[in-house]
């Protein structure tokens, strides 16, 4: 088997419990998103893009829904015969079982399984963010300088740094001090929680942290810091582009509504970097002779009767006779019934409202409403 | 009981212009994001059979890019799966030959191989989903050698092809092209023991220029046919006009709900990624199918639109079917229009077929 440039780990296995009801029974990866998509097809849309062959998801929160989803990998071109993707959660051994204990805890556990790759570089990667990148470009500059680890930043507004963990580089963009949410921030560029190391600098770097009694086992917080503290090459690669962390019910519904307002930015529709999904079995959608749609995303197997304006409707959503759905994103296989009003909204996968329901505050904050129904 | 299933592909018809000149009929896009081939595919798919044969067309390019090693239809197996199988060079034209003897017997191979009991032989090209199950049990228990599928279908209706005349006991007493005395309308597919399916390929051998069907016709007399009544939505295409027809009949809630909607028996295709449909504040959508990707400025009705395909604002689309990637220019107004993959109209250009006679615009075509 040919030995690779460069593997991908995913970190799937937080619960995100910030989502509240969206994570009842599924992992925040998992997360329907944009009608269509799931949260983790952009991660693996970008490894597709990027060229990237070989991804371990590591899993451990309610993984039954993302598990079927990513199936063989095959909706991300990766059912390859020398590599692709592999589901890894945690295993017992001679010793006993044990939980994933931080990011860095969930790649030590792997450490086998990346060996078996023999890669140079190993890129890690969150289940949770909303971005297309090409992490070609990352890996390209991260050889160039000869880094042991590169971390991609993007600036943010220097008002919201102190929410992020921030980086302050020397003029060659040689990382000199990380902080982990300043409260009075020296630099804006914050990481994005995606990193390539080395994999032999990693590799140690893990056997060290596992036998440190006092760590967290996270990357950010323990792994990162040590190597600074040991004057290992760690550079940052400037991201430009549009990146978001789905992490509260605000933020998921905010970058939801940037697929149709913010197109300049965030764009589904174009063919470069296309992002790919494992949902295309529906049927067109049907609009009903009375249905009045504007300024909406509309997915397949979607059947509109009422009015639907500013919102989103997942794949196979219904909205019935005489409802209005305003400035809401209506899950998966969703039925909203007849003459319901619906505003500000999120209405869980699978859910089924009554006839006549009002569903959402017309004046208030956004919330989630159901439980999610598990269905294949 | 094992089944296999034969779809043949090789026939075409002169009647839909430049629609079917790179193509076969059973490679035609329909329904906003099908092939018509899918729903025999899905059909055998879904009554779990898992050795399928496809007897290609001359021209099988779109064909074979579409149905690939079947993995839609979960046909891409270590044991059986998809076999796809070349036909003779210029197969059927004349509409309602379906089974080319020849093409049977130069399959004869797929045939032999299998061990299955009975083989089910389907065209490729109607709009339809049933469930082979209860068709296999039936004829089991019969005891025929060969059981034959149709729909009661309304006297005096345009359709084509074979009509069934059918004793008390249901069997087969004479094969008619006409419909006017009697309604049950041959729908093109029937399953057949296996083993008498060889025998019947080399009694007939000299006979391989005919349909096995009018073969059959002409021999009733010393043959014992089973029928077997499907009551579903049938939807037969046989020139542009019924190609529209038959894509608005997917806007009628029943029928959807039957053809497309039926959880345990969806039709599958080939898979294409593509973006949520975005309606623009302007978009006014009616009684229409619109299909991934597609970005809604202006007026659809009565209509179906495939993936990809952007409407401008102001244009008017009215009992048109649009294939993918198509572009209708601002203002733009097209009312029984039949529109190919990539036809792009200009802003503002006006374009009126009628009911009976729609205007068929090839792929590629700018205007």
């Amino acid at each position: 088997m040919k030995k690779k440039q460069c593997i991908a780990m995913l970190l799937a296995g937080g619960q995100g419990s910030r989502l509240g009801k969206l994570t009842t029974n599924i992992a925040k990866p998992a997360v329907s998103f944009g009608g269509k998509y799931r949260i983790i097809d952009f991660g693996l849309s970008n490894c597709l893009s990027s060229g990237i062959d070989t991804v371990g998801i590591l899993v451990q929160y309610k993984p039954l829904i993302l598990n079927r989803y990513v199936g063989t990998g095959e909706s991300w071109d990766m059912a390859v015969q020398d590599g692709g993707v592999h589901i890894l959660p945690p295993y017992a051994s001679e010793t006993g079982g044990e939980w994933y204990e931080g990011t860095a805890d969930a790649i030590y556990h792997n450490i086998d399984f990346i060996d078996m790759y023999e890669p140079e570089n190993v890129l890690i990667l969150s289940g949770d963010h909303i971005y297309k990148m090409d992490y070609n470009l990352m890996l390209t500059e991260h050889l160039e300088n000869n880094a042991d680890l590169t971390v991609s930043v993007i600036e943010v507004p220097w008002e919201e740094a102190s929410r992020f963990g921030i980086m302050s580089t020397d003029d060659e963009g040689r990382i000199t001090k990380f902080a982990e949410k300043p409260k009075k921030p020296d630099s804006n560029l914050a990481s994005m929680g995606i990193y390539i190391f080395k994999w032999k600098v990693l590799r140690k770097a893990l056997l060290d942290d596992h036998d440190d009694e006092k760590s967290s086992h996270d990357f950010g917080k323990d792994v990162i810091p040590k190597m600074l503290a040991e004057k290992k090459k760690l550079f940052v690669y400037r991201f430009q582009g549009y990146w978001r962390d789905v992490g509260t019910v605000k933020s998921y519904y905010d970058s939801q509504m940037d697929l149709m307002d913010d197109m300049e930015h965030i764009n589904v529709f174009t063919k470069d970097q296309k992002v790919y999904s494992n949902s295309n079995f529906y049927p067109p959608q049907f609009i009903g002779p009375k249905a009045n749609i504007s300024d909406s995303l509309i997915c397949n197997g979607c059947t509109v009767y009422g009015t639907v304006s500013h919102s989103i409707l997942g794949s196979g959503a219904i909205v019935g006779d005489g409802s209005v759905v305003e400035d809401s994103i209506v899950l998966p296989n969703a039925k909203i019934g007849r003459n319901c009003k619906v505003k500000n909204a999120i209405i869980n996968e699978g859910y089924e409202t009554e006839d006549n329901a009002e569903i959402g505050d017309p004046d208030g904050e956004v919330a989630v409403f159901g439980r999610a129904k598990l269905s294949i | 009981m094992k089944t296999i299933g034969l779809i043949s592909a090789n026939y075409s018809s002169s009647e839909f212009g430049e629609l079917l000149e790179n193509r076969s009929l059973a490679s035609l896009p329909y329904g906003g994001r099908y092939r018509l081939i899918d729903f025999a595919l899905s059909n055998m798919s879904n009554s779990g059979i898992t050795t399928v044969g496809v007897i290609a067309p001359y021209d099988s390019g779109s064909l074979i890019d579409h149905i690939g090693i079947g993995s839609p239809w979960s046909l891409g197996r270590k044991s059986g799966g998809l076999f796809v199988m070349p036909g003779s060079a210029y197969g059927l034209q004349s509409m309602g030959s379906r089974f080319l003897l020849r093409d049977l017997i130069k399959s004869k191979r797929f045939f032999e191989r299998d061990d299955a009991d009975y083989v089910i032989l389907a065209s490729s090209t109607d709009v339809w989903n049933i469930d082979f199950g209860p068709v296999i049990s039936q004829h089991e228990e019969s005891g025929s050698p060969i059981t034959m599928i149709y729909k009661k279908v309304p006297k005096g209706e345009d359709y084509y092809g074979f009509f069934l005349d059918i004793d008390e006991e249901g069997k087969v007493k004479s094969i008619n092209t006409e419909g006017y005395a009697w309604s049950n309308y041959f729908a093109d597919c029937f399953i057949v023991d296996r083993e008498y399916m060889l025998d019947f390929m080399s009694w007939y051998e000299t006979l391989e220029y005919m349909d096995m069907v009018q073969i059959i016709r002409d021999n009733m007399d010393t043959m014992d046919i089973d029928t077997y009544e499907f009551k579903g939505y049938l939807g037969k295409i046989k020139n542009p006009v019924d190609f529209i027809k038959v894509n608005q009949d997917m806007t009628d809630y029943d029928i959807r709900n039957e053809v497309f909607c039926n959880s345990e028996r969806p039709i599958f295709t080939k898979a294409q990624d593509e973006a949520p449909v975005f309606h623009d504040k302007d978009a006014d959508v009616r009684n229409s199918l619109i299909s991934a990707g597609c970005r809604i400025e202006g007026k659809v009705e009565n209509s179906i639109i495939f993936r990809s395909v952007n409407v401008g604002k102001g244009a008017v689309i009215k009992n048109s079917v649009i294939m993918m990637h198509g572009e209708v220019g601002a203002g733009a107004v097209l009312n029984n229009v039949i529109a190919d993959k990539y036809v792009s109209i200009t802003d503002g250009v006006k374009i009126y077929g009628t009911k009976d006679a729609p205007v068929v615009l090839g792929k590629d075509k700018k205007i």
